[in-house]
């Protein structure tokens, strides 16, 4: 020990509060100190970790500050304040836990060794599992599965302690840590010992559980369960038979509040995004059911949402074929073409979008027309235009639907469609069904046999879209699209929706999606929807990867 | 040693201290990496930067922070060696230091009027107050603050940008039951989809935001007020007592030029969210695509232009700044100004674009400048930029504008009761932030069409204050709402 560390260490052994701190503030201000003068200091100052301190402030202060500096020399003290911490005091156990949690990942494997050699000294375990409790990086997940274990031990302080560290670690890390696979470990862990003979362990499990209970790692089940032994701990339940023991009673009251399901406002507001159903139309293409009782209760014919499937997903806007507000449910139509609309239909009954935000953009232009009412879907788009059929039809509009495909196999929701039309025409190109040719085509039979068209929707791929605008145009018919840009956020504050309509540039998300068709530059649209074709290809790539 | 001389140190040996550089990552190392500029002062540099303040007895620097920071007490807590609780101290009034102490511009608030700049650089305090919470966050020593018990009122919080979470943390502390509304799938708003990681790091966004929900803040997200819940909603189902707008920016500007509508060309909104927000930088691994060439072209001389053309440039790209009047002009922060001019970025002043050209897939590939120059100055004083009529085109495969925002108009489009005008900015009585209908008020962008992170803040903090007076029933005074559509929006003055 050089002269100097000596003379410290010397101040440190001196018990007087100032002088204490003044070493305290000297040594902040070593450098370049050997691994082991720093445990030569941390030694020295570990010792203030054992002074009774009821009541001396000052000494209290002191101790923090010490526990600060240690901290601060690294991994060159751990292996030494672990030695430490295997037999301190309560108390200094306390102070060494946090210090050695303060250097991170490389302590949780050193601790984890010492708790493999101290096995049999229950003692140690303790203040190691103690410790453990402190760390905050997410390397300490891996000593869950061991904590767990302990809280099956036979002394029942080592029981206690196991609880204590697992509620207080399952505050601490991020929820997204702990999986599935733990969360219900952890779980059954600590209900098990909720009906404990020892009362200090009954009153840990208690707090351990309503502490995941509060950061929202129970699902409902399990909150269920909670919330009946709560209750029976409380006397709250038929046979009125309360926890004789005060601290057991005192955690079950504590966090009661929180099984109530609801008890949050901002739950009020949490959608599952759960697929309930899901089935095949054609090849590649998707009918989906979701849960997303808030969207379902909003929904106007022609707005949309965005949906993000996975965390790594891309936004992506997807029209909407119907909902039901009793159910809570809505109905999206999803064909494959990109990376994300692949993933979406990978996924399957029970699987949740992790983010789903609408309804975007505006209901589409319905009203009482003189005449008849045409709309016209191509591929997805044939979902689209069924809720605003439904709408037309509602308002005592004679409406006729059009669907267009290559080949009868292609055809999709046309039952679903004719229940919301007074007349359904099919149009094929092969001819396998219906009327041969596209969907103009049709269009111009019913023009053939003089009806009068007010109001013309279509949906679907921009040449099907164009053709119809192109049609209706010289004989001045109303005809709206849905366009479907590429977008990110949906709420018109980016700008990548933008398309030109009448010479102006619009937002699709905002002042869309429907625009009247014989003003969009179509030309435009199908250009920027290419803006992305080689990404869009790479991406796929990494798809099956 | 210091303790004593810091005693002893009169107020001229305290200005003739050297300013304090904050370390910056070298140009060459930082162009490739997303990681933090500026590193950070030393425990030693913040202490010699604290003496550098004079203590004035009538500090200025008070009066010139937008939300009052008692910024010569902390300072002093610094020079005493107690980071955390100068932290502590900032805290009374700004719970989003470490966010403010990156991002605010102090050469235009604090800094600006700060007393030993009259002969000497002022002094830091942003450094300081980036490093005392930085100090904070990485001992741990934040404290949770006090919680006024329940005050049974629900509040909602529509936007999780600075002045939204500012009013959730105002209102909270208040005893008040918050709820945040947001319309994306994380908080943070603006800090995390407009300012680049390298100056503003997600963690420190991440920690604010926890901080918050362990004060019992709640947040919902995917939230669009306006589609999914209207006001009406809010106040009369849901059972609000009342709400606050902080819904922010909207509808990016667009130069109204030939070939707006390329390829290629982007909003500085959509550019920096497809990276920072969608983290299109980590394509394909995440699935937003950015399409981005070798030549980028930003538009535009603003903070956000700054950010767009270091972004540009650490993805790899040869960058240009072009802008229709000169260097001098240009209302970048100062730092971020001359933190852009380090990374070898090439700057066109004086030159206003007047067409992007196309080639036959409407992709971006050249784009047409006209060359101004700066007139004498007019009656207001101010030079503007003079066409010349002399034309130049530059080779590029990304364009990108950043000339701002118009205001989010998703609430006022959704209700009619909420007056705005006709720049589709919020009316609300300047002194309350009460908008014109009941039970609502308003901050942020929203009610000023466009300024900073504090100025934001400053006013939520007021909002908070008028809210929590509103929903107790001691908010006596009627609003007192413009009605005239040409009124211009909330201009921020230093009131406090
Ligand atoms: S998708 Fe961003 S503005 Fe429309």
């Amino acid at each position: 020990m050089t002269d100097k560390i000596k003379k410290i260490v010397s101040q440190i052994e001196i018990e007087n509060e100032d002088t204490i701190s003044n070493a305290l503030d000297q040594i902040g201000k070593l450098k370049d100190l050997s691994d082991e003068e720093k445990v030569d200091l941390s030694s020295a100052l570990s010792v203030l970790f054992y002074h009774d301190h009821a009541g001396m402030v000052e000494m209290i202060k002191l101790a923090n500050r010490a526990e600060k500096q240690i901290a601060k020399f690294g991994e060159a003290v751990v292996p030494f304040l672990i030695k430490e911490v295997t037999n301190a005091d309560a108390e200094s156990a306390a102070h060494l836990g946090r210090a050695i949690a303060l250097n991170g990942a490389a302590a949780v494997e050193l601790i984890l060794k010492a708790w493999d050699e101290n096995r049999g000294d229950d003692f140690a375990i303790i203040n190691l599992i103690q410790t453990l409790s402190y760390f905050r990086v997410p390397e300490v997940v891996k000593a869950l599965p061991e904590i767990l274990v302990a809280s099956k031990a036979k002394n029942h302080q080592v029981r206690a302690m196991a609880l204590n560290a697992a509620g207080r670690l399952s505050q601490r890390l991020h929820a997204n840590l702990l999986d599935e696979k733990i969360r219900t470990k952890m779980f059954d862990s600590a209900f098990t010992l909720i009906s404990d003979n020892n009362p200090l362990v009954r009153a840990n499990a208690a707090r351990a559980l309503g502490k995941m209970l509060s950061k929202r790692l129970l699902n409902d089940e399990q909150r269920e369960k909670l919330l009946k032994s709560y209750n029976a701990i409380l006397g709250n339940d038929e046979k009125h038979e309360w926890d004789y023991a005060y601290i057991v009673r005192h955690e079950a009251e504590r966090f009661l509040p929180f099984c109530k399901a609801g008890e949050s406002l901002a739950d009020r507001y949490k959608q599952s995004f759960k697929i309930v159903s899901k089935r095949e139309l054609c090849t590649k293409t998707f009918h989906f059911e979701i849960e997303a009782p808030l969207l379902a209760k909003k929904l106007k014919a022609g707005q949309f949402i965005i949906v993000r499937p996975h965390e790594f997903s891309e936004r992506i806007p997807l029209s909407i074929c119907g909902w039901d507000e009793g159910k809570g449910t809505i109905q999206i139509i999803v064909m494959a073409v990109g990376k994300t609309s692949s993933e979406i239909n990978n996924m399957n009954v029970g699987d949740c979008f992790t983010d789903m935000v609408g309804p975007l953009g505006e209901r589409s232009h319905v009203k009482k027309h003189d005449g008849t009412c045409v709309v016209i879907g191509g591929g997805y788009g044939t979902g689209a235009i069924i809720p605003t059929a439904r709408d037309f039809k509602q308002l005592g509009n004679r409406v006729i639907g059009i669907v267009g495909a290559r080949n009868k196999d292609l055809l999709i929701m046309v039952p679903e469609l004719e229940e919301v039309c007074h007349e359904v025409m099919l149009t094929t190109n092969d001819g396998s069904i219906g009327i041969e040719g596209f969907v103009t085509h049709a269009l111009q039979q019913i023009l053939d046999r003089g009806e009068k068209l007010s109001h013309v929707l279509a949906v679907g791929p921009v040449p099907m879209m164009k053709a119809v605008s192109d049609m209706t145009k010289p004989l001045g018919i109303e005809t709206y699209v849905s366009l479907n840009a590429i977008m990110v956020d949906g709420t018109g504050m980016c700008g990548a929706c933008r398309v030109s309509v009448g010479g102006e540039t619009k937002f699709a998300c905002f002042h869309g999606p429907d625009f009247d068709g014989h003003k969009v530059d179509f030309e435009q649209l199908v250009k920027r929807q290419k803006m992305f074709v080689e990404e869009e290809q790479k991406a796929l790539a990494t798809l099956g990867a | 040693m210091s303790e004593e001389c810091v005693k002893e140190l009169s107020n001229k040996e305290r200005m003739n201290l050297p300013f304090q550089e904050m370390l910056l990552m070298d140009p060459e190392k930082r162009i490739k990496t997303f990681e933090e500029v500026p590193v950070g002062y030393t425990p030693e540099q913040a202490k010699t930067e604290a003496m550098r303040c004079i203590q004035c007895k009538k500090p200025d620097c008070i009066q010139g922070c937008p939300v009052g920071i008692d910024i010569p007490a902390f300072i002093k807590l610094i020079e005493e060696g107690k980071p955390a609780e100068a932290a502590k101290k900032i805290r009374e009034t700004n719970f989003l230091p470490a966010a403010c102490g990156r991002v605010c511009p102090q050469d235009k608030q604090c800094q600006a009027v700060c007393i030993v700049g009259r002969k000497n650089l002022p002094v830091g305090i942003g450094n300081l107050e980036r490093y005392a919470a930085d100090y904070e966050r990485e001992h741990g020593t934040l404290e949770l603050p006090d919680i006024a018990p329940d005050s049974g009122k629900k509040i909602a919080v529509i936007g999780s940008g600075p002045a939204g979470l500012t009013a959730a943390y105002e209102l909270r502390i208040r005893g008040h039951e918050v709820v945040v509304f947001e319309a994306f799938h994380r908080a943070g708003g603006v800090m995390v989809y407009g300012i680049p990681r390298f100056r503003l790091p997600l963690e420190i966004i991440d920690e604010d935001i926890k901080f918050l929900e362990r004060i019992g803040v709640q947040f919902a997200y995917n939230m669009i007020i306006g589609k999914i819940l209207t006001l009406d909603d809010l106040i009369k189902k849901e059972g609000f007592d009342a709400v606050f707008i902080a819904s922010g920016a909207g509808l990016p500007k667009m130069l109204d030029i030939p070939g707006v509508n390329a390829n290629g060309v982007y909003s500085a909104n959509e550019y920096l969210t497809r990276i920072y927000l969608m983290h299109a930088d980590k394509f394909p691994e995440f699935t937003t695509p950015l399409y981005q060439g070798e030549k980028v072209a930003v538009i535009g001389a603003g903070n956000t232009a700054m950010d767009v053309l270091r972004t540009a440039k650490r993805l790899g790209a040869d960058v240009s700044c072009y802008y229709r009047r000169s260097h001098e002009e240009a209302p970048a922060r100062s730092e971020e100004l001359e933190h852009a001019e380090q990374e070898f970025l090439n700057w066109k002043w004086l030159s206003n674009p007047v067409e992007f050209i196309v080639d036959e897939n409407n992709f971006i590939k050249q784009i047409k400048c006209e060359k101004m120059a700066l007139s004498e100055p007019d009656e207001s004083g101010r030079r503007r930029p003079m066409p010349t009529g002399e034309f130049f085109t530059d080779d590029c495969d990304t364009v990108v504008m950043s000339l701002g925002c118009e205001v989010n108009p998703i609430i006022p489009s959704t209700d009619d009761e909420v007056r705005i005008n006709k720049w589709g900015i919020i009316m609300v009585d300047e002194s309350t932030c009460q908008t014109s209908k009941e039970r609502v008020f308003a901050g942020g962008d929203a009610i000023t069409g466009g300024s900073t992170v504090i100025l934001a803040m400053g006013q939520a903090k007021n909002a908070a204050r008028a809210i929590d007076k509103y929903v107790r029933g001691k908010l006596k005074e009627v609003p007192n709402v413009p009605t005239d559509p040409n009124a211009p929006g909330v201009q921020w003055s230093f009131a406090g």
